[in-house]
């Protein structure tokens, strides 16, 4: 039994030797970047990365830059100049810049799935100005977190409902669905604000195609259920915000030709009225308001041929082989069927004409 | 004394261990739609061989299989038990291995593998060369523990499904039966149950209990294929090395202090797989200590001290992978052999009584 | 002078408390022997005058008194020794050979009963064992009024006999059980028996476990639970404390006081103290592998916070938590040995030097200092001051394996813990058991 105490003493020793063994470093001696931004400068990845940088009282912010063949090489040119390591693990938001986005960002996306430094949750945004610029403006007017951009996504922070929500993940999936396409938020830096938010970028297959504003991003966000809890709406008559959605859809799939009939059902809340509307012609009005701005979002969607709305999903009968062509054949043959059902919960503390 | 609790928990914990990681990638590589089918196929197996193994082991109540055999003869015995134990020693060399591997992929990825596999082998080791009872009680607590966050995890991960992949749900053709994947998949469908045949003496338990776990284990069967499939839909989720543990990856819950609840739910599968590998020694061992009785901790050393170099010796994923596409036939002979042998041999001696 | 008195005082040779004092009874000369720092001496002259008189009475001859107020024995000078020693007064008349043993009255050298000193109770009974063994036994039969408490005898030591008494519900208790602990016991007479590494040792048990496998309690109330549910409780004289055998991990978080609340309030308490262990055990072994090993766990708000608190530390995160888990041993050891008078030192001390200064001085970050306190916090939670030091030292299995795998050594240092439980067995019951009645009854 004395050797008991022996052993503990070697256990005890190796452990203490082993513990300097691979090189796990400090979270201080770590550079943990929110925010980061890919830009493609003739056939290099220009990558930028805002990292808060902890001081012993203050939190400050910096943004380092570095071009290289990959975004891992660039990452480790930045690293080595650096004097503590980066840390990819906490990338909250990836800026692209619209140039790229345009030529495609496959590759990228890949790599981030594969290396899984990028968490597949962060999000994925174009930016419609300069990655350079951007970020030097991004600088200026952030916050000492530096989580400023990422509070602007964050659903129980700055998020908005005429926001897309995309994840690396999820265009990760679209570049490899057949029925599927993803919308990125566009932004540039804002004058006021920190962030001007512009839209979204139709993305197919990694791909830039096409452009939509912040109303039919918003149809998008419905359309899949999003919450639009809110969300303002202008009409002639009044104001009124949205403060519950649902959708229903039916498809049927008939000759070949698919068939779409989607249900928008809107609960809202009087906010303005101008003149004296009824309950009626407030409602017909946001209804027919609704349907023709998603009539004409889902045509110019048809012509890029990019399936944001995913309604392939609603078609996974049709044949795997005839699926793989959805993109090409089905989707510019859908016929879709748009309406909107408008409830006003309520009035507000005033009665509806009594002024 | 009748410990019904005990390897029930075991069968869940071995079986959950088995079934996150590598099955669901080789169920949905094999077929492109319709996965409930080889699953189906799979369980039907499973449960079907479970029952003939526990019949077979009921003819022969308080004997384990290496008793059963070593009545019938020198040989006989040799001839069942030594694919058995190399089948144990094979399956420890390849989980230690392949296990090592998955945490330095997807966390880790500093620590070098040995060290890691230097961890695995010294718990599982330790729990081994305390005997079997000591690994259905740590496993009774590790159940307490750790199932729970399971739970919590397989719930969340439901986050971004979209069930309109369920479709197509028929697949006509039966090509998955013949792909390599497929018949990888099979560890986690029939690798599991072996140790009910080492554990009388020591335990005896429930038939019907057995089942019963072996009932619960079909919908974490279903859910680590069509979770992923549902998220990412097949053509995506075939992309994955780990689907399950990408899909768990990708769920966003606001309101935990944690960022990556992936890793843990990953760890604590980590832990069910190191009691199964202390299982699988404490089986050896029961092997070697049949032919040359001695003590638990002389003949787990060596064991450990063995698989260490040869796992160490595994360079590469493609070898694991060779590995355990040359594993599977082993594993098929031990493991359709094992149960049907139990059960005829079971059969005759009640027939002469 | 008579040989035997001659040979009894050259055995007690430097001891002055030792009196011979000449006396006649019944007109016989005889010597009372005893130790004075045992014996209350003139109490029991007055009780021996009362004999006297009574006998002068009813004209009793001295060998009838003898008889009636003591035990007579042979002259053999190594009993009378351990009489002596046991605090019994002997009478020896210079010309017989036979000697008389009487119970004297003693000096008063126990504590009276007295509430608690190591364990708390909230309303509940606060009577507690003190070091008598005859009160202890005492207070368990004043404390449940049954027949079937079997209360053993038995006595252990070659030089120092040390009485032991092992009590258990007659019909309740395993018999094996009761039978192991006997023979075990009887086994090992010659020991002696000091302190419970010593009893340990005599039943049997490895010294070097870290879980003690008997559970220590001082209240009567909580020792009459026990035997109810079928346990044994061993008493050691001079020991304050009924030790139960076996000992069961779910010892950790229950105490019959808390039957005392409704079933809700008595549920959450016991989950408290699941946390308890589970907090002191688990966050700082946490901390080290989030700072060192895995920050990507860690949400990005609390990562940099974590940073930030951490800049300026000159050391990795598990020298920084070794040396602040040691100071802090050390603050409990030290409020342990101090009187209570200077006691509240220590504690001002660690709080406003370690608490702000070092974190001030930038040698720890202040998370840290949280977590310190949150361990040690819910390191107290638990039951039992045995329980509560093995959790102790668990924590730095914890932390080290943490410091290399992070995360993935935490949960691997959670299998050997649970492991290490579940290889304890205290005569073949496992300390896992969790319905030990259930099964404890089936022996009855």
């Amino acid at each position: 039994m004395r050797t008991i105490p022996v052993k503990l003493l070697i256990i005890l020793c190796s452990v203490f030797l082993l513990n300097g063994c691979w090189d796990t470093k400090d979270i201080n001696h770590r550079s943990l970047p929110i925010v980061m931004g890919v830009a493609m400068e003739d056939d290099q990845y220009n990558i930028h990365l805002q990292i808060p940088d902890p001081g012993t009282d203050t939190m400050q912010v910096r943004i380092v830059s570095e071009t290289g063949e990959t975004v891992s090489k660039a990452v480790d040119k930045l690293s080595a100049d650096m004097e503590s390591r980066i840390d990819l693990l906490h990338v909250k938001v990836i800026v692209i810049e619209k140039e790229l986005a345009k030529e495609g960002g496959k590759d990228l996306i890949s790599g981030f799935m594969r290396a899984r430094e990028v968490s597949p949750k962060a999000l994925v945004v174009v930016s419609d100005e300069e990655i350079e610029s951007f970020f030097s403006n991004l600088n200026n007017t952030t916050d000492p977190q530096g989580t400023t951009l990422f509070d602007f996504f964050d659903k129980d922070a700055g998020w908005s409902p005429q926001i897309a929500l995309t994840r690396v993940w999820e265009v990760y999936r679209s570049i490899h669905s057949f029925t599927r396409d993803v919308a990125l938020p566009i932004i540039k830096s804002g004058d006021s604000t920190v962030i001007d938010h512009l839209g979204s970028a139709v993305i197919k297959n990694g791909r830039m195609v096409e452009r939509i504003d912040e109303e039919e991003t918003l149809l998008i966000n419905a359309f899949h259920e999003e919450s639009t809890h809110g969300k303002v709406e202008v009409m002639e008559e009044a104001t009124v915000l949205i403060v519950g959605n649902t959708m229903d859809h039916k498809s049927r799939y008939i000759d070949q030709v698919p068939y779409l009939n989607s249900q928008l059902h809107l609960k809202v809340v009087l906010l303005e009225t101008r003149g004296n509307p009824t309950d009626k012609e407030i409602r017909t009005s946001l209804e027919t308001q609704l349907t023709n701005r998603f009539n004409e979002m889902f045509t110019k969607l048809q012509e890029s041929k990019a399936d944001v709305l995913g309604l392939g999903q609603y078609f996974r009968e049709i044949p795997r082989e005839e699926l793989k062509k959805w993109r090409s054949e089905h989707y510019p043959k859908l016929k879709m069927e748009f309406e909107v059902h408008v409830v006003i919960r309520n009035e507000g503390q005033l009665k509806l004409g009594g002024d | 004394m009748d410990k019904s609790l005990h390897v029930v928990l075991m069968y869940l914990l071995v079986h959950l261990g088995l079934i996150f990681f590598l099955y669901p990638n080789d169920i949905i590589s094999s077929s492109d739609e319709g996965q409930w089918l080889p699953i189906a196929i799979g369980l039907l197996f499973h449960f079907v061989l479970v029952w003939i193994y526990m019949k077979g082991l009921s003819f022969f109540p308080k004997q384990n299989i290496i008793h059963i055999y070593s009545e019938m003869g020198r040989g006989f015995a040799i001839f069942f038990l030594l694919p058995v134990f190399m089948y144990l020693m094979l399956v420890n060399i390849i989980g230690v291995r392949a296990y090592s591997e998955i945490i330095t992929i997807i966390f880790l990825s500093n620590t070098p593998s040995w060290a890691i596999i230097i961890l695995f082998l010294s718990i599982s080791g330790y729990l081994a060369a305390k005997g079997v009872e000591v690994i259905f009680r740590t496993g009774i607590l590790l159940a307490l523990i750790f199932i729970p966050i399971i739970f919590f995890v397989s719930i969340a991960s439901f986050q971004n499904v979209d069930w309109h992949y369920l479709f197509p749900l028929i697949d006509d053709d039966f090509h998955f039966m013949t792909t390599p994947s497929y018949m990888k998949s099979f560890s986690a469908f029939i690798g599991g149950f072996l140790f009910l045949g080492f554990t009388a003496p020591h335990l005896t338990y429930d038939r019907k209990k057995v089942l019963i776990a072996a009932a619960l284990l079909i919908p974490f069967f279903v859910l680590a294929v069509y979770i992923p499939v549902l998220t990412f839909g097949q053509g995506t989720a075939s992309r994955f090395m780990f689907p399950y543990i990408m899909t768990v990856d990708s769920t966003y819950i606001n309101w935990l202090m944690f960022d990556r609840v992936t890793m843990f739910f990953i760890l604590c599968l980590v832990t069910f797989i190191m009691l199964h590998l202390s299982l699988l020694l404490w089986m050896a061992y029961q092997i070697m200590n049949h032919w040359f009785p001695h003590q638990p901790f002389y003949s787990v050393l060596p064991f450990t001290i063995v698989i260490f170099i040869t796992s160490i010796m595994i360079i590469d994923w493609k070898t694991v992978e060779r590995l355990l596409w040359w594993n599977s036939f082993l594993q098929f002979y031990v493991l359709l052999t094992i149960p049907l042998s139990i059960y005829f041999i079971g059969r005759r001696r009640k027939g002469r009584t | 002078m008579d040989p035997f008195i001659k040979e009894l005082k050259e055995t007690f040779i430097n001891s002055d408390d030792l009196f011979l004092h000449e006396e006649e009874i019944l007109d016989v000369p005889v010597f009372l022997v005893g130790f004075k720092t045992l014996i209350d001496f003139t109490k029991t002259k007055v009780i021996l005058q009362k004999y006297r008189e009574t006998a002068i009475s009813s004209k009793k001859s001295i060998g009838e008194l003898l008889n009636e107020i003591g035990e007579v024995k042979e002259k053999d000078v190594k009993e009378a020794v351990s009489f002596l020693m046991t605090g019994k007064l002997l009478i020896v008349s210079n010309n017989r050979r036979k000697y008389v043993v009487i119970e004297p009255v003693p000096k008063m050298l126990n504590r009276a009963i007295e509430p608690p000193t190591n364990e708390n109770v909230l309303q509940g009974s606060l009577s507690s064992f003190n070091e008598d063994i005859e009160t202890n036994i005492g207070l368990i039969r004043k404390q449940i009024n049954a027949s079937n408490i079997r209360a053993e005898a038995l006595s252990v030591g070659s030089e120092q006999k040390t009485k032991l008494s092992m009590l258990y519900f007659g019909g309740q208790a395993d018999k094996k059980l009761v039978e192991k602990i006997r023979s075990s016991i009887e086994k090992n007479q010659d020991r002696e028996i000091n302190n419970l590494q010593n009893l340990a040792k005599a039943l049997g048990f490895s010294g070097w476990s870290v879980i003690s496998k008997v559970n220590t309690t001082e209240l009567p109330s909580e020792t009459v639970a026990f035997l109810r549910k079928g346990r044994v409780a061993l008493f050691v004289d001079r020991y304050p404390f009924a030790l139960i055998l076996p000992c069961f991990l779910w010892d950790m978080f229950t105490l019959e006081n808390d039957r005392n609340y409704p079933i809700p309030l008595m549920a959450s308490i016991r989950l408290v103290r699941i946390f308890g262990i589970l907090i002191s055990l688990l966050i700082p072994a946490l901390y080290v592998a989030l700072v060192a090993v895995n920050p990507e766990v860690l949400r990005i708000e609390l990562a940099l916070s974590i940073a930030q608190s951490r800049e300026a530390i000159p050391y990795p995160a598990l020298v920084e938590i070794l040396l602040m888990l040691i100071i802090l041993e050390l603050i409990i050891e030290a409020s342990v040995r101090l009187p209570s008078t200077i006691g509240p030192t220590i504690t001002m001390v660690g709080g406003i030097i370690l608490g702000q200064a070092v974190v001030e001085a930038k040698l720890v970050s202040t998370l840290l200092i949280i977590i310190l306190a949150a361990t040690t916090i819910a390191n107290s939670t638990l039951v039992g001051i045995q329980n509560s030091l093995a959790v102790r030292l668990f924590k730095y299995v914890l932390v080290i394996l943490a410091s290399i795998y992070g995360i993935l050594g935490i949960l691997g240092g959670i299998v050997l813990i649970s492991a290490y439980f579940a290889s304890i067995e205290t005569f073949g019951i496992s300390y896992l058991n969790l319905n030990y009645a259930k099964e404890g009854t089936k022996y009855g």
